[in-house]
This record gives C-alpha cells, sequence and structure tokens, in this order.
C-alpha cells in the first residue's frame, strides 16, 4: 500500500508540474500578480509531492521493503543504514529518481528566494516544470522504480554492489547530479528571456550565483568520483579519459567558460548572444551525459545495463529540448543588443579568449566520444579513442590558456593595457618560473618537454598572482580573492598533474612470504598473510612492513574481498600517505608456487591534484556568499 | 568597398581559417590515437601491423587461463574463433572465466601481448556487440 502511495504522489506531481508549466507558457498575461502567485504555489506543491514520493521511498529502503523490485535488487538486510539509502542511487531507476527530485529542487530553491514580481520567474519556473515533466514520464514510463515483485516478495534483496559501498561513492553521484541539474536554472532564464524577447531585461544578473552554484557541484563531484577511483578501485590515478569521465568534463568545460563570460555580459553589456548560447550548451551537455550513460551507445565501467528504448526516449526528448531552444535562440537573436566592440587587451578581451579556448577543448572532447560511433557507423570498424588523443589536445591547449591568464591578470574591465614584458610583476614572475623550471629539469634529470613547459606554465600563474596576494597586503592594491584563489588552484593543479606524470611510478612483482625487496627507496618485506570472515564477505588480508630512506616504517596491509551474495570480488588497496606522494600497494593473485603478485605505486602529489581541484570549489563557494552577489 | 566592410571581411576569412586548420588538427590527432576494436572473429581476417595497438574483446575461455611468474595467459573467445593473450600484471578483479573483458595490445605471431587488461564493473554488463554473441 505504502508503494502505492509513493507511486501516485509522483504521479500527481507529474500532472501538477505539467500545469505549471501550461500556466506559465501557453497562457496570456503571465505577468500578473495573480498568476504569478498561482505559478509559484502549484510549483510548490509539485515539489512536495515529489519530495514527500522520494522520503517514502527512502523509507521502503531503510525499513527493507522487497516487495519493491528494484530495492530487492539492490539492497540487502545485512547493509548498514547509510548503504541501504545509497543503493537507491546505486542504478538506473533510483539514480534517475534522484537526479529529478534534484531538478525539482533546484527549481523549488529558486521559487522560494526570486521574488515573483521579478519578470523572468513564471517563465522560468514553467520551463523547469515542462523540463521535470519529460524527466518524470520517462521514469515512470520506461524505467519504473516503484514496480512491484507480487504476491511474494524475495526474504532477502541481491545486495548493493560491493565496489559501491564506500562513502565516496554514497556522496559522489548526489554532488555530481545536483551540479549537472543545477544549469537548469542558468538554462531556464535564458529561455525565459529569449520568450520575452526583451533586450533590457537583465536574465545574467538573475542566473549568476545560480550557474556558480551548480559550477561548485560539479567540480566537487567530479573530484569525489575521481578519488574513489583512485583508492576503490585500484586503479591507481586519478583520471582515465573513460567517455563517462568524458561526459561530466564537458558540461564543466562548458560551464566554466559560461560563467567567465555571464561576468562579462552582466559587467559591461558584452558577449550577450554568446552567454545565452552557452547556456544552452551547458545544460545540453548535461543532458547529453545523462544520455550517453543510460542509454548504452558507449562501452564504459560507468554504463549502466542498457536498453534501447530508454536511450530512444531520452534522445527525442533531449534533441527536443535542443531544437527548441536553438530555434528560439536564432529566432530573438536580432533582438537582443549587445554591445560589440571590445577593446583590445581589456579583461573582456581575454576573457574572450578563454572562451575560444574551453570551446576548442569542449569541442575535441565531444569528437573523442562521439567519433567512435561515427567511424563504426560509417566504416563497420570498432575503434576507442584514449588517453593520447587528449594529452595531444589538451597539453599545448592548456599551456596556451595559461599564458593568457598570465597576462590577462594585468588587465582591466573595459580599457586597453599595454602589453608589456618590462612590467615587473610579468618578469620577476617570468625569472622566477624559468629558473625553478631549470632547477626542476637538472635536479630530476628530465629531458621531456611538454612536462617541463607545464611546470612552468603552471607556476608562472602561481607566481603571478602571489605577487598580487603581496601587492595587496603591502600597498592595498585591490584583488579579486575569489579569482586569485580559483586561478591559484588552477596553477597548482598544473604543476601537481605535471609532477604526478614525471615522477610516478609502478611495478608488479612476484613476492614470497618472508622475502624482502627493495623498490625505488623502499624496502619491503611481505610479513604474513592470512584468511578472515567477516559478515558479508571472506578477507584475504596481507602484511607488509616498509621502510622509507628516511627510516620511516610503516605496515600496507592491501586485502581482497569476496562477496557472499553476489560471489564477487574487490580489491582493497593500502595506500600511505605523505604531504608529497602516497606510497599505494595492491594484491594480486597467487600463483602455483606459492607466491603472490603484488603491485606497488609511487605516486608523487597525487593529494593536491583533488586539493586544488577542490579549492576551485572552495573560490566558488566563497563568491556565492559574498557580498557582491548577495544583491 | 568601404574599411569597415574590409576589415570585416577580413576578420571573418581568419576565423574561417583559423578554425578549419584547428579542426584539421583535432582530426588529425584523432586518426593517429585511435585503437580498432576487433573480436576473435575479425581478427582471424585481417592482417595487423605489429606496432599497431588495437583493443580485443571477448569473452575468457573456461580453463584457459594460466600464470607463470607475475605474467598470466589466457584465450578471448567469441565462442567461433579465440586468440591467445598474454599479459604481465596484475588482472583486474572481475577477471574470471567465462566472463567478459577487453585487452589493448599488439599483435604478433596470432597472440596478443596486452598492455592492460580490462573488465567491467557492473557484473552484468557486457558489451553491446558480444550479448548479440551470447544470445545466439
Amino acid at each position: 500500500m505504502i508503494i502505492e502511495i509513493s507511486h501516485f504522489l509522483s504521479i500527481m506531481a507529474t500532472g501538477l508540474f505539467f500545469l505549471v508549466g501550461y500556466f506559465a507558457l501557453f497562457t496570456p498575461a503571465t505577468n500578473s500578480a495573480y498568476l504569478s502567485n498561482l505559478i509559484s504555489r502549484t510549483y510548490s506543491h509539485g515539489f512536495l509531492f515529489l519530495i514527500c514520493s522520494f522520503l517514502i521511498y527512502i523509507w521502503l529502503a531503510i525499513t527493507d521493503n522487497f516487495s519493491v523490485e528494484y530495492i530487492a535488487n539492490h539492497s540487502n538486510t545485512a547493509l548498514p543504514t547509510f548503504y541501504k539509502i545509497s543503493s537507491i542511487w546505486s542504478a538506473h531507476e533510483g539514480s534517475m529518481f534522484l537526479w529529478i527530485v534534484f531538478l525539482s529542487l533546484w527549481g523549488f530553491i529558486f521559487n522560494l528566494s526570486v521574488k515573483n514580481e521579478e519578470i523572468l520567474k513564471a517563465k522560468s519556473i514553467g520551463i523547469i516544470s515542462l523540463v521535470i515533466v519529460g524527466f518524470l514520464v520517462f521514469l515512470l514510463a520506461t524505467s519504473n522504480p516503484f514496480s512491484t515483485i507480487l504476491p511474494i516478495p524475495p526474504m532477502n534483496g541481491a545486495d548493493i554492489n560491493p565496489v559501491l559501498q564506500d562513502p565516496a561513492l554514497a556522496i559522489h553521484p548526489p554532488t555530481l547530479y545536483l551540479g549537472y541539474v543545477g544549469f537548469v536554472i542558468p538554462f531556464a532564464c535564458a529561455i525565459s528571456f529569449l520568450l520575452e524577447g526583451k533586450s533590457s531585461i537583465k536574465w545574467e544578473a538573475l542566473a549568476r550565483k545560480w550557474s556558480v552554484a551548480a559550477w561548485v557541484f560539479l567540480t566537487i563531484g567530479i573530484t569525489l568520483g575521481s578519488w574513489w577511483a583512485y583508492y576503490e578501485l585500484g586503479w591507481g590515478g586519478y583520471w582515465f579519459w573513460d567517455p563517462v569521465e568524458n561526459v561530466a568534463l564537458m558540461p564543466w568545460l562548458a560551464a566554466t567558460a559560461f560563467v567567465h563570460s555571464l561576468s562579462v555580459s552582466i559587467k559591461s553589456s558584452q558577449l550577450r548572444v554568446w552567454t545565452i548560447l552557452l547556456s544552452i550548451l551547458v545544460f545540453s551537455l548535461s543532458l547529453f551525459g545523462a544520455f550517453i550513460v543510460r542509454s548504452g551507445i558507449i562501452d564504459s565501467v560507468h554504463s549502466f545495463a542498457n536498453d534501447p528504448e530508454r536511450g530512444l526516449y531520452l534522445l527525442v526528448f533531449i534533441g527536443l529540448i535542443i531544437f527548441i531552444s536553438i530555434s528560439l535562440f536564432v529566432l530573438r537573436i536580432s533582438s537582443i543588443k549587445s554591445k560589440l566592440t571590445i577593446k583590445k587587451f581589456s579583461k573582456q578581451s581575454f576573457i574572450s579568449i578563454n572562451n575560444i579556448i574551453f570551446g576548442t577543448l569542449i569541442f575535441s572532447v565531444i569528437l573523442g566520444v562521439t567519433y567512435p560511433l561515427i567511424y563504426e557507423y560509417l566504416y563497420d570498424q570498432k575503434i576507442s579513442i584514449g588517453a593520447p588523443f587528449y594529452n595531444a589536445i589538451f597539453i599545448p591547449i592548456v599551456l596556451l590558456a595559461s599564458f593568457f591568464l598570465f597576462f590577462s591578470v594585468d588587465s582591466k574591465w573595459s580599457r586597453n593595457t599595454s602589453l608589456s614584458f618590462l612590467k615587473t610583476p610579468i618578469y620577476l614572475s617570468l625569472m622566477l618560473s624559468i629558473i625553478s623550471t631549470i632547477f626542476v629539469m637538472i635536479f630530476f634529470n628530465t629531458k621531456n618537454i611538454p612536462i617541463l613547459l607545464s611546470v612552468f606554465a603552471g607556476l608562472l600563474i602561481i607566481f603571478r598572482y602571489i605577487y598580487e596576494i603581496i601587492n595587496h597586503f603591502i600597498y592595498k592594491k585591490f584583488i579579486n580573492p575569489f579569482s586569485v584563489i580559483a586561478h591559484v588552484s588552477l596553477g597548482l593543479l598544473i604543476v601537481s598533474i605535471s609532477f604526478n606524470s614525471l615522477l610516478s611510478t609502478e611495478r608488479a612483482m612476484n613476492i614470497y612470504i618472508n622475502q624482502y625487496e627493495e623498490y625505488k627507496d623502499l624496502k619491503i618485506l611481505f610479513q604474513d598473510i592470512g584468511v578472515e570472515e567477516k559478515s558479508n564477505y571472506d578477507s584475504i588480508k596481507a602484511k607488509f612492513l616498509v621502510e622509507d630512506l628516511k627510516g620511516n616504517k610503516f605496515n600496507l596491509n592491501p586485502e581482497k574481498r569476496k562477496y557472499f551474495t553476489r560471489g564477487q570480488i574487490t580489491t582493497e588497496t593500502a595506500i600511505y600517505v605523505t604531504p608529497l606522494r602516497d606510497i599505494y600497494m595492491t594484491i594480486g593473485d597467487q600463483l602455483d608456487d606459492g607466491s603472490w603478485i603484488v603491485n606497488i605505486q609511487i605516486n608523487y602529489l597525487i593529494r593536491w591534484i583533488w586539493i586544488s581541484a577542490i579549492l576551485m570549489g572552495l573560490a566558488g563557494i566563497m563568491l556565492i556568499f559574498s557580498k557582491r552577489y548577495r544583491a | 568597398m568601404n574599411s569597415i566592410r574590409k576589415k570585416r571581411i577580413y576578420n571573418i576569412c581568419l576565423v574561417i581559417l583559423f578554425s578549419i586548420s584547428g579542426v584539421g588538427l583535432i582530426l588529425y590527432s584523432l586518426n593517429s590515437n585511435l585503437d580498432y576494436f576487433f573480436t576473435p572473429t575479425e581478427l582471424k581476417n585481417k592482417t595487423i601491423p605489429v606496432d599497431k595497438r588495437i583493443k580485443v574483446g571477448g569473452m575468457v575461455l573456461k580453463g584457459s587461463v594460466e600464470r607463470i611468474s607475475s605474467k598470466v595467459s589466457f584465450t578471448i573467445t567469441d565462442y567461433e574463433n579465440s586468440v591467445n593473450v598474454e599479459y604481465d600484471g596484475i588482472v583486474p578483479d572481475l577477471f574470471k572465466e567465462e566472463s567478459g573483458v577487453v585487452v589493448l595490445g599488439y599483435l604478433k605471431n596470432q597472440m596478443v601481448f596486452a598492455e592492460e587488461v580490462l573488465a567491467k564493473h557492473d557484473e552484468n554488463y557486457m558489451p553491446p556487440s558480444l550479448k548479440i554473441v551470447n544470445d545466439n
């Protein structure tokens, strides 16, 4: 009975959201106070119904109600409550449900915090509602999380995939989803602006806070995913250019370009047309991500077990959204007044360059993701595109971007700046970076040009901003703290990635109990290995004693687990973390002669990759709560 | 033609030139960095240069996994044809007999020397092309 209530509530919500969309977009005089009030209230009720439906669903999961087919397939009585809840987003139906709930949550907060008098509000709410309706119909018609196993439900559930029983994974998808769907707000604002057709309305100011917030969630969500894959999957890296990672990277790149060009549009009414196009692009790429992951058209470690019907629905729906918004854009483009001239070497000019650069990156990632599909269609030959392609594209372009960023620090809004190498901050940071890079080259004895150039580029950014910071504290020169933190983090990210790829090493070795091995500066002793029986898995746990150059001794206990319910085997990595490097160990199989295969990696600066990404997100959070955004 | 027009045309030409060369470079780098994917049957009828990196996908043949020192060798099959693989390193957790696998490596004397072995982390997941093979 309670299942049907939950199901019924979400159907009711679909109906209410449809009404909101209808009232907001297809009735005349939307701007009357009565109607906008009605729209706002109806939306809130729709959200209330949907959130209640979802809360009941969580309750069903917590209380192990295995009459629900989805819960029976993905949860288990032995799971801790925390994972019973997170099992909801461990597969397609439930995660889609969460995705939609978040979509409506953004709309709800927007609805609460924007006054009804705001001219674009009613239409924006209407657009958000129609998007929600499209996805709710998709959920209920093709991937119903409420379908039941009757009359006799199974005694116990099939259990969540063990690699997903992890705190980082429990919070990574929700954070990422909040990022993806958050871009519905700027999208809705832009579309309602186009519908309204009055160039004087400042939709950009309305959308600003929301865009940055969604960007923050996306940034942190991607970082969490990267960190999880590192320690849980035993892959030992931070990025694999897997199609699904790319699918998250594309909206991130587009969103980064978008928040930059948004600031230009707000500041000086330039790039307005371009900003609208970007807002459509960001949201379309987020939806494209949902399509790629859920249609199964691309082979990826993240793919959900697939179903062509779902793919088709999503493709048609997303295609419709893109088609309508682009047509509207083309129809209304001439009525948007945007100042055309951008002064050479002004802040605006650098942001335009930033946008071109990001556009190129997005285009190449889109190509990398879709090219295999096109190629297979044309030549009937399956291909795949891996890291070499992306490295060939990203390294030179990011280097270029860094140099532009370096010079942009000096630039002013709407004013010419002379580009001179003779200015103190410029030649000082250039010299410092060159000296440090030469030092790196000699100290690590490397002639790897791309890496040395990247180190140079990253340091250039860092030194340039350090100069600004010092200047600020001594001479009280104005700095934008958010820009400084975000860009220094970018510099830090580039430097960390470069050092990581320059210095990190790994080796698979064959080792007997009580054997002693040396690898780089590490002395490794294989002390013991044993089997332990836990509540829901058997574990093979090895004990290693490792000593590094400084004489620090530590234990590494890599583990292999075999889970009872699914018979699945997982690797538990053992990691010794120091500020500069991780000692990372996984254990493989036992050979016939009794020895074990062990993989050991030394990963340099890998923590700093995540720290700099999180710092970037932090800059965004500070920006949202800052004075300049309170207006 | 007035000077503003001239300038505009000049700018547009410049933009087009840059875009075309940009797209050209991206496509070039795409073509030189892609890996071809084969099933064992497709591999049988093709000659592949020794230095060309390829991907081979299929099921791990039952009873074919052998370990010598840190090396592991096994046979990938699509239940019509099969190909032997050798790999030096730790195979992923989900690697097991009669389960889907994709390897990345080089073909030499009808044997694949793998650089990477991939198994999928959704255990119900199978590459679409293999699903067809399996259903038959």
